[in-house]
């Protein structure tokens, strides 16, 4: 059976995007057939991130319009064919469309592909609620800040009030450092606050926002970056492996911070 | 200049002689959604031929006085415009046709079959008024919409037929419309659907699309989506002062910009040449057309 996940945070720019986009792309490099699906009507990204925006002809929308067929929609991926994308509307709101259409949507694709991701928009309204109609299972992403925090907590709620039990947790964004100095919520702080397993950690890395402009997710890069480690990692654990959490206490006493303490900065 | 050219796929389903349900080809597959389980009827069916598109709130200038079209109802409508979409396309064209509109000019509200409440034709008021054009007049075919906007002071007048308005019914065998002029930068998400030419005086960032029946001219910076010959009209053109489009689509012809962007840009012409869409130097592509007729 195909594993439908819905990517949510409850507050934006917490990440789902990039999360959903380097999941995919590590889903599908692991030889997964992986339908990424942008849920985000009206401010459609995960296009951007994957490179994909001019190839996209047709969208979900003209899908359930009659327009074309579902795999009409479907923008494959070159880079990797195990790829593909069902990009959303970008010329509409949220409310275009309804949960019971997303279910449709998502249910045919449920016949080729056997991981399904949802990104998520930010919020709890109509866009929220239609990116987890279909979902079997979730994945909250947060940062460790008390904001994004308190709106995953809050997520995590109506997920369970939708009957979506498997719920687990990544950890945007954290850095050892600020961790150590008792600057940041340490990972034990979000836990304890949400208290869902914990799927990773992926450390905040420069490398992303170079990523995201270039429209490459860091999981393709040949030597990959930290965070793109991270992503490796959830996507081996999504798929029932047992990985060890990166040691990102280690990360602290780095080169370049030891460098940096040299010279006083 | 055009790389990766293509073409989407064949609407028809060449290939639909059954594969197994179960062994799918992940290479060449087709996938469709269940139909819509209260859209099963038959009524569905017959109401979609009607409904136009392209169509978008629209001015018509029309002997002396002007006529704001509005599109038809939602229901009705495979690409529907609700209310909220239709108050900011209609503070668009304002905007954006500003310079053209004569102050005081009457205005004529064709309001057809969409289901209008008072509130929302005081507000369509307000935003005439902001343009200094007076409301005249609501012409509409729903008696709910007359009832209301009657109530609310405005002159009203029901019909059931608005057939010599010339919209809705046969829209794709009507001549074009007259050309859209816009002056306005069109910004993401923003869609400018017209039955006709249109001339955009600014840029088309990328995120924003135009969907003309008829040529598409950009005095500015192309980085959208455009579609030029939206109802197959193959020898449609999009020309642009800065040709850097996301994608570029001419009649049923689509085509990416290339991944290395040149190091000048010119005024430059796409149009539908035998191995589908090419791009040209504006300058020359005319030169062109006087010197070659038809050799390739």
């Amino acid at each position: 059976m195909s594993r439908i996940i819905v990517m949510t945070s409850g507050k934006g720019g917490v990440g789902k995007t990039t999360c959903t986009a380097n999941l995919g792309m590590a889903l599908a490099k692991a030889g997964q057939r992986v339908a990424v699906v942008d849920a985000d009507f009206g401010l459609r990204n995960l296009d951007l991130l994957l490179g994909l925006e001019n190839r996209i002809v047709y969208t979900a929308l003209d899908v359930l319009a009659g327009e074309c067929r579902l795999d009409q929609a479907l923008v494959k991926d070159k880079r990797q064919p195990n790829l593909a994308l069902l990009p959303a509307a970008q010329n509409r709101s949220k409310e275009a469309i309804k949960p019971e259409q997303m279910k449709r949507l998502i249910k045919a694709l449920t016949k080729v592909y056997n991981f399904i991701l949802i990104d998520s928009p930010a919020g709890i309204e109509m866009g929220f609620r239609n990116s987890i109609a279909a979902a079997r299972e979730a994945i909250i992403v947060t940062t460790p800040e008390i904001s994004a925090v308190r709106d995953a907590d809050r997520v995590i709620g109506l997920l369970e009030a939708n009957d979506i039990k498997a719920v687990r947790l990544v950890i945007n964004r954290l850095r050892p450092a600020m961790v150590a100095a008792e600057q940041m919520m340490s990972v034990k702080d979000v836990q304890g606050i949400l208290s869902i397993p914990l799927l990773g950690v992926i450390p905040d890395d420069e490398q992303v926002i170079v990523s995201t402009n270039k429209g490459e997710p860091l999981v393709l890069d040949e030597h990959l970056s930290p965070a793109g480690t991270a992503f490796i990692n959830v996507s081996q654990r999504l798929q029932g492996e047992k990985v060890p959490l990166m040691d990102l206490s280690i990360q602290k006493e780095s080169f370049f911070t030891r460098l940096k303490r040299l010279f006083g900065a | 200049m055009v790389s990766d050219l293509s073409s989407p796929q064949n609407q028809n389903h060449p290939d639909q002689n059954g594969q197994p349900p179960n062994g799918i080809d992940f290479d060449n597959f087709i996938l469709e959604i269940e139909p819509d389980p209260l859209e099963g009827n038959e009524d569905a069916v017959q109401t979609k031929p009607e409904s136009n598109p392209n169509l978008q709130v629209q001015f018509k200038s029309e002997r002396g006085r002007l006529l704001l079209l509005l599109p038809p109802a939602p229901e009705k409508s495979r690409n529907p415009v609700h209310w909220e979409d239709l108050r900011q396309q209609l503070k668009r064209r304002l905007s954006g046709t500003e310079r053209f509109l004569q102050p005081h000019t009457p205005v004529h509200l064709i309001a057809r079959d969409r289901l209008l409440d008072s509130q929302q034709v005081q507000e369509i008021d307000a935003l005439l008024s902001e343009a200094q054009l007076p409301l005249k007049r609501i012409y509409t075919s729903r008696r709910q919409s007359a009832v209301a906007a009657a109530t609310a002071g405005y002159s009203v007048e029901q019909q059931t037929t608005l057939g010599h308005l010339g919209q809705g019914q046969e829209a794709s065998q009507q001549a074009m419309d007259e050309p859209l002029y816009l002056q306005t930068t069109l910004r993401s998400g923003v869609e400018v659907r017209h039955r006709g030419t249109v001339i955009v005086l600014g840029d088309v960032n990328p995120g924003s699309s135009v969907v003309a029946e008829g040529d598409i001219f950009i005095w500015g910076r192309l980085r959208g989506v455009v579609h030029a010959g939206a109802a197959g009209n193959p020898q449609c053109r999009i020309m642009a002062l800065h040709m850097q489009p996301t994608q570029l689509r001419i009649a049923d012809q689509v085509a990416r910009s290339p991944e290395d962007p040149p190091a000048q840009y010119q005024p430059e012409v796409a149009y539908i040449g035998p191995d589908g869409i090419r791009i040209a130097i504006a300058a020359d592509f005319a030169l062109a057309d006087l010197t070659t007729p038809e050799t390739t």
